[in-house]
């Protein structure tokens, strides 16, 4: 008989190792989103080099960002399937082979596979996994898990610029990118961080597999079993396949994978034209470079505090509510801002806008975890990401056209602005819709049957029913187990 | 408060420098002169109306000896001076070194913004003393420039002894200005032993972490062999 590794089986320990794979997220989200940020330092050495100018150098931090944001499924997939050490180690050594690669190129077509496809697809595998891993052993601090770990976009960013720069000083963009290619090496550490956790709810999933390997051991034995085994393993795999991707067919997932479109395409231009905005309405060159950083460090304070606020008692129970109030906010911003036009009016701006952009980033795993719980959380946030994918390429581009038609930044900011309320309206909506559809349930049920109490719980209902027990006059409750999302 | 004014000057023109000196007290006791770098020169125009004294002086700029400070000097004891430096247009360049590796070409720029030099020399130094570079080296040295306001050397087949200082001279009618451009020279092994430090660094924290957890996992199956066996008695 096998062994039953009961041992494994836990609810998420909320400290102890779980801190330890916060550190490791932390170093995860420096590798790779502050890496791909501080990859824009290198243009100006690439322009002068190759004699390009700034929109070809301009494709490779469009590629890594969309590659590494398109492959986020295949890096669920990878972590689920072999392991999320396995993964993420994986993704180190690819993401580094791209950057020493790219040290010897001799072209900017070169630049484009090695360190845009190849260290894009490295980052890939290892940034979906390691968010999940931090939901696996987190529930009761789970957003101030994730505000930490997320937090290592806006410090990484402000601790590599200066180092990348330097590093560029001093040994020419080819050493930077080989020392970077070492430094990116480190995502193999964080892998080995990551180990594996079996939760209680997770006990199911194992059970199927070994039903699955019994019944083809089976046939095996059985006298026409080539086709017949084959068949098995086939509907074995699209069956582990389809449970591993069932959330997708959820109503709550599909609103919410709509609304982060919209709110992707609309967070984008604004890191990218905040600077050229302020220049043109004649704010200095050190000051707009100031607003960039107070953008970016109060992006690390909104992280933290945010998800330590959304962690306490009062406030638990509504995380969907505080993502989607901070998701409006900044659209409002958006709105507000083609009317500052000057430095003392666009300080505030940075602030309240990086503020809630950190809130809403730490919210996004914790919000699609309570949707679709630990098990699928993986393979959940790697959709999510790949859903951030298309509207980060498209949506520059688009900003900056209406920015040369129109003349202003006002269009572009205002469709952005709208995009966001748009994608928070949704949601709340959406919500609105499921709690009216909860009392309609609960008000028939009264009606049909007084015995009968209905609980509900989610999304199914599920009926207690009464048995007096006619001798003691006690109620025996039956009660059928259910489905618990947390 | 002495009164300066700097002057850009490319070709041999010529020129015409006019001073106004206003005082309350008697113009006719005032001393006017003009020298150049301190020697006195043959003052040609001189005019006092009410109380503005105008003085004026007219040359011609043929050759470098004729660059340098022009002043008009008003007064002996107590001098008030208004000042015209000449110079010829100067080479604005960058600060930075350049870095490059051992066997890489590099170009060295040099451009002048709204002047047309006559010609462009390049020389190195390696410590005070400037060296011309030998253009005679073809498969080392080439000299060309798109326009006549820039000038480009290319070096090719980078060895260490390139390293230094290499100079432009712009060359005018009228003078000669110049701009200096460091370049450094790197073998490929200065980036990869930072590069070698790291990846070690990496392979030793991930033995040390594994280890860890294999420790880990063994304590835990030791004490967890203990309590099946107690539930398997239990049965």
């Amino acid at each position: 008989m096998a062994k039953v590794n009961r041992a494994q089986s836990t609810s998420p320990p909320d400290g102890g190792w779980g801190w330890m794979i916060v550190a490791g997220c932390f170093l995860v989200t420096i590798c790779t989103r502050a890496v791909t940020r501080c990859i824009s330092i290198f243009f100006v050495e690439f322009q002068t080099y190759f004699s390009q100018d700034y929109a070809q150098t301009a494709w490779i931090h469009s590629i890594v960002d969309c590659v590494t944001m398109l492959c986020a499924p295949l890096g669920s997939v990878v972590s689920n399937h072999l392991s999320c050490q396995v993964g993420i180690m994986l993704g180190g050594l690819l993401a580094s082979t791209g950057l020493i690669l790219g040290s010897f190129a001799t072209s900017l077509k070169h630049l484009y596979l090695t360190l845009g496809v190849l260290t894009g697809l490295g980052f890939a595998l290892c940034y979906s996994p390691a968010i999940a891993m931090v939901g696996k052993y987190f529930s009761r601090r789970k957003a101030l898990a994730y505000g930490i770990s997320m937090s290592g976009s806006g410090i990484g960013i402000f601790i590599l610029a200066p180092v990348v720069q330097l590093l560029i000083e001093q040994f020419s963009w080819r050493g930077a990118l080989l020392i970077l290619g070492g430094f990116v090496l480190n995502l193999c550490v964080c892998g080995a961080l990551m180990r594996p956790i079996t939760l209680k709810e997770d006990r199911t999933t194992p059970e199927q597999k070994h039903v699955c390997r019994t019944q083809t051991q089976d046939f095996k034995r059985g006298s026409s079993y080539s086709t017949l085994t084959k068949e098995w393993v086939q509907t074995c795999l699209c069956g582990s396949l389809q449970q591993e991707y069932s959330f997708l067919l959820m109503s709550d997932f599909v609103v919410l994978g709509i609304s982060v479109l919209f709110m992707a395409y609309g967070c984008s231009p604004l890191f990218v034209h905040l600077v050229p905005y302020a220049l043109s309405v004649g704010v200095s060159h050190q000051q707009a470079a100031f607003l960039m950083s107070i953008l970016g460090v109060i992006d690390i304070v909104g992280n933290i505090t945010f998800g330590w606020l959304t962690d306490r008692r009062c406030l638990k129970d509504y995380q969907y509510v505080c993502y989607l109030f901070a998701v409006g906010l900044d659209g409002l911003c958006y709105l507000c801002l083609p009317m500052l036009q000057r430095f003392p009016l666009l300080v505030p701006f940075s602030c309240t806008f990086g503020y809630f952009d950190g809130a809403y980033v730490t919210l996004i795993p914790v919000v699609t975890a309570e949707i679709v719980g630990t098990t699928s959380l993986s393979s959940a946030l790697g959709v999510v990401y790949f859903l951030h994918a298309v509207p980060y390429l498209v949506s520059p581009p688009i900003a900056g056209w209406l920015v040369d038609t129109t003349g202003s930044y006002t269009a572009a900011f205002l469709l952005c602005g709208f995009s966001m309320i748009f994608s928070s309206v949704l949601l709340g909506f959406a919500r609105l819709v499921k709690k009216m559809k909860k009392n309609q349930l609960r008000f028939l049920a009264k009606e049909s049957d007084p015995k009968l109490q209905l609980w509900t719980n989610g999304s199914v209902a599920y009926s207690v029913a009464r048995e007096l027990d006619q001798k003691d006059g006690e109620s025996v409750a039956i009660a059928v187990p259910g489905y618990s999302s947390t | 408060m002495p009164v300066e004014k700097n002057i850009t000057l490319e070709r041999p023109s010529n020129i015409k420098l006019i001073c106004q000196f206003t005082t309350s007290g008697d113009l006719n006791s005032v001393n006017v002169t003009w020298r150049k770098d301190d020697e006195i020169l043959e003052t040609n125009y001189l005019n006092a109306t009410g109380s503005i004294l105008y003085t004026q002086y007219m040359f011609t700029i043929v050759n470098s000896k004729q660059m340098g400070s022009y002043s008009c000097v008003f007064g002996e004891k107590k001098e008030q001076r208004g000042t015209f430096n000449f110079k010829v247009p100067e080479l604005h360049g960058k600060n930075k070194p350049l870095i490059n590796y051992v066997g890489d070409s590099v170009v060295l720029k040099c451009k002048c913004q709204d002047c047309f030099p006559l010609n462009w020399t390049w020389y190195s130094s390696n410590g005070s003393v400037q060296v011309p570079v030998d253009v005679q080296m073809n498969d080392k040295y080439v000299i060309n420039g798109k326009n006549a306001n820039e000038t480009r050397l290319k070096i090719m087949q980078l060895s260490e002894e390139d390293r230094g200082s290499y100079w432009c001279h712009a060359i005018f009618q009228l003078g000669e200005s110049e701009e200096h451009i460091e370049l450094v020279v790197l073998s490929y092994l200065v980036p990869l032993k930072a590069f070698l430090a790291i990846a070690a660094e990496v392979v030793l924290l991930v033995a040390i972490i594994l280890l860890c957890e294999m420790y880990t996992q063994k304590k835990k199956e030791h004490s967890d062999d203990g309590k099946e066996f107690e539930q398997i008695e239990q049965l």
